[in-house]
């Protein structure tokens, strides 16, 4: 029971570096919700601080401050803070305009995502709402002092709790998923693993040391990790050779026979037959991380039909066809607003005139919804 | 290391998670309103990140509908929070929990809210066409 609850806590804790940001916001959420009697503002700004102090050497471990991870966390930080303003300011009015700090800091994403026809209709979209949203503001909102809608918070501890364990949970499956990504850390590994010089050291760094789970499954080495991604990725013959390759390497580092002098030159030689295999296979990998899990499931359900070739490839290119910029991921088409036009009237066509005929059920449902009605008058 | 899928998977999250809990702990309408805005944006960013790092259009065009769907949504709640707001004269979501179950306790506010702060006087104008009393003290500004 105890030992339990210790496998649980330390389990907790090899989860730090999810767990402490989010308690960090909780707390700065939670204290800066409104209520009757606010907390001291220094309590939330320390906890604030100490999070934003966090999210800042995550930034600064960033090698290379190319101008669009710059981009990507001044934008990230913006709707962040935002989104918490939204969240505790008191003034309806000042809280629909963090709003729109949010949804400009969105659209500053989109653009970076390459798409700059959705980061004009999200604003012009949402300018509308906001300015609509402000005149209900001054039209309703306008009392004198505070009122209890404004300056109260309803059950702010569970909500907050509620909120930041979805969050908790997100980020947890987020991470523990394969990132397509994983084939160029595993290749750097070995990269500065082949710069080593003596064996010792080569050793420890082919051994897993990153955290306690790893070290509690024993068989995460440089080896068994490459040889788990290729079967991932489904490429299980490749999967078998890596495997080979790592129990050769076991032998050979618990051989007495061997010089000590010959280990390194030997270590080497294994290390580079798995980087060929990796390097070689690279896009094979990453399609095989990132293809739709739904066509290759067993279920019967086949291969999703492609849909034209309108909407850019179909989920079903193999990811060798697909154009590449230079960070390797795939270009989408240039003339965005051109392409997402042709898309929407062909192959979202049925959506397109199902979204129309939703606007206009709506437009008559607000009117039909904000009449005045006569008392004795029927509709 | 380049901005991956997953950077923009967090923020979307992270979205998603402050909306909720907007929406849960807030109690106007039009605030609530706003959180379940917000929570919106957030799977945009998701489906155009996919879009991206998947190099095709799908993504982009589920977000035109999100944005479709959230016009339609802010027409007709807006719409509803002028009814509501015309029935009890408040925004105050608590003011409809007479529609919660029948076995659950009503929430009561304990704590009283702080008193309004006292508006500024106004300033006192002599008449005009009067030369005002000079005080001694006040510092000429020349």
């Amino acid at each position: 029971m105890l030992s339990n609850l210790v496998q649980v806590l330390t389990s907790l804790v090899d989860e730090w570096r999810i767990l402490l940001p989010l308690i960090l916001g909780a707390l700065t959420i939670w204290l800066c919700l409104p209520r009757p009697r606010p907390y001291p503002w220094y309590l939330g700004a320390l906890f604030g601080g100490l999070l934003l102090f966090y999210l800042a050497t995550l930034f600064l471990r960033e090698s290379g401050f190319a101008p669009e991870v710059v981009l990507f966390y001044a934008f990230s930080a913006l709707a962040l803070l935002g989104g918490s303003m939204l969240l505790t300011q008191q003034n309806p009015a000042r809280a629909a305009l963090s709003f729109t700090l949010v949804v400009l800091s969105t659209s500053g994403l989109f653009l970076l995502l390459g798409a700059p026809f959705l980061m004009a209709a999200t604003i012009i979209v949402y300018a509308g709402a906001i300015i609509v949203t402000f005149l209900f503001v001054i039209m309703l909102a306008q009392q004198a002092g505070l009122s209890d809608a404004d300056a109260r918070s309803r059950e702010p501890a569970l909500a907050t709790f509620t909120g930041f364990l979805l969050l908790a949970t997100m980020l947890y499956v987020l991470k523990g998923y394969q990132s397509p990504n994983a084939v160029d850390h595993l290749l750097t590994r070995i990269d500065e693993t082949l710069q080593l010089d003596s064996f010792e050291a080569m050793k420890a760094a082919i051994e897993p040391k990153q955290s306690i789970e790893e070290k509690k499954q024993d068989d995460r080495d440089l080896f068994r990790r490459s040889a788990m991604l290729l079967d991932l990725a489904g490429l299980r013959e490749l999967g078998r050779q890596a495997r080979r390759t790592g129990d050769d390497w076991r032998v050979l580092e618990s051989d007495p026979d061997i010089a000590e002098n010959e280990k390194p030159r030997r270590t080497r030689e294994s290390l580079q037959q798995l980087r060929a295999l990796l390097d070689e296979n690279r896009l094979q990998i990453t399609e095989g991380l990132t293809t739709v899990r739904l066509s290759r499931s067993e279920n019967g359900l086949g291969t999703l039909p492609p849909l034209s070739s309108m909407s850019g490839p179909p989920p079903t290119t193999p990811f060798a066809e697909i154009r590449r910029d230079a960070q390797g991921r795939p270009e989408l088409p240039a003339e965005n607003a051109a392409y997402l036009g042709r898309t929407l009237f062909t192959d979202y066509l049925l959506p397109v005139e199902l979204g129309g005929t939703l606007l206009l059920i709506a437009t008559i449902a607000a009117i039909a919804i904000a009449q005045r009605r006569e008392p004795g008058r029927s509709v | 290391m380049a901005v991956t899928l997953h950077h923009y998977l967090v923020i979307g999250a992270i979205l998603f998670g402050l909306g909720l809990v907007g929406f849960l702990a807030r109690r106007n309408l039009i605030l609530m309103f706003l959180c379940a805005e917000m929570m919106l944006q957030g799977v945009a960013i998701n489906f155009v990140a996919f879009a991206r790092y998947r190099g095709n259009l799908q993504g982009q065009a589920f977000v035109l509908f999100i944005l479709t769907v959230a016009a339609c949504e802010a027409a007709i709640a807006l719409a509803l929070i002028l009814m509501l707001y015309r029935r009890q004269g408040s925004l105050d979501v608590s003011l409809w929990q007479e529609l919660r179950e029948p076995d659950l306790d009503p929430t009561e506010d304990e704590e009283p809210l702080p008193p309004p702060p006292k508006p500024e006087p106004a300033p006192h104008l002599p008449p005009a066409g009067k030369e005002p009393l000079h005080r001694k003290q006040e510092k000429s500004h020349v």
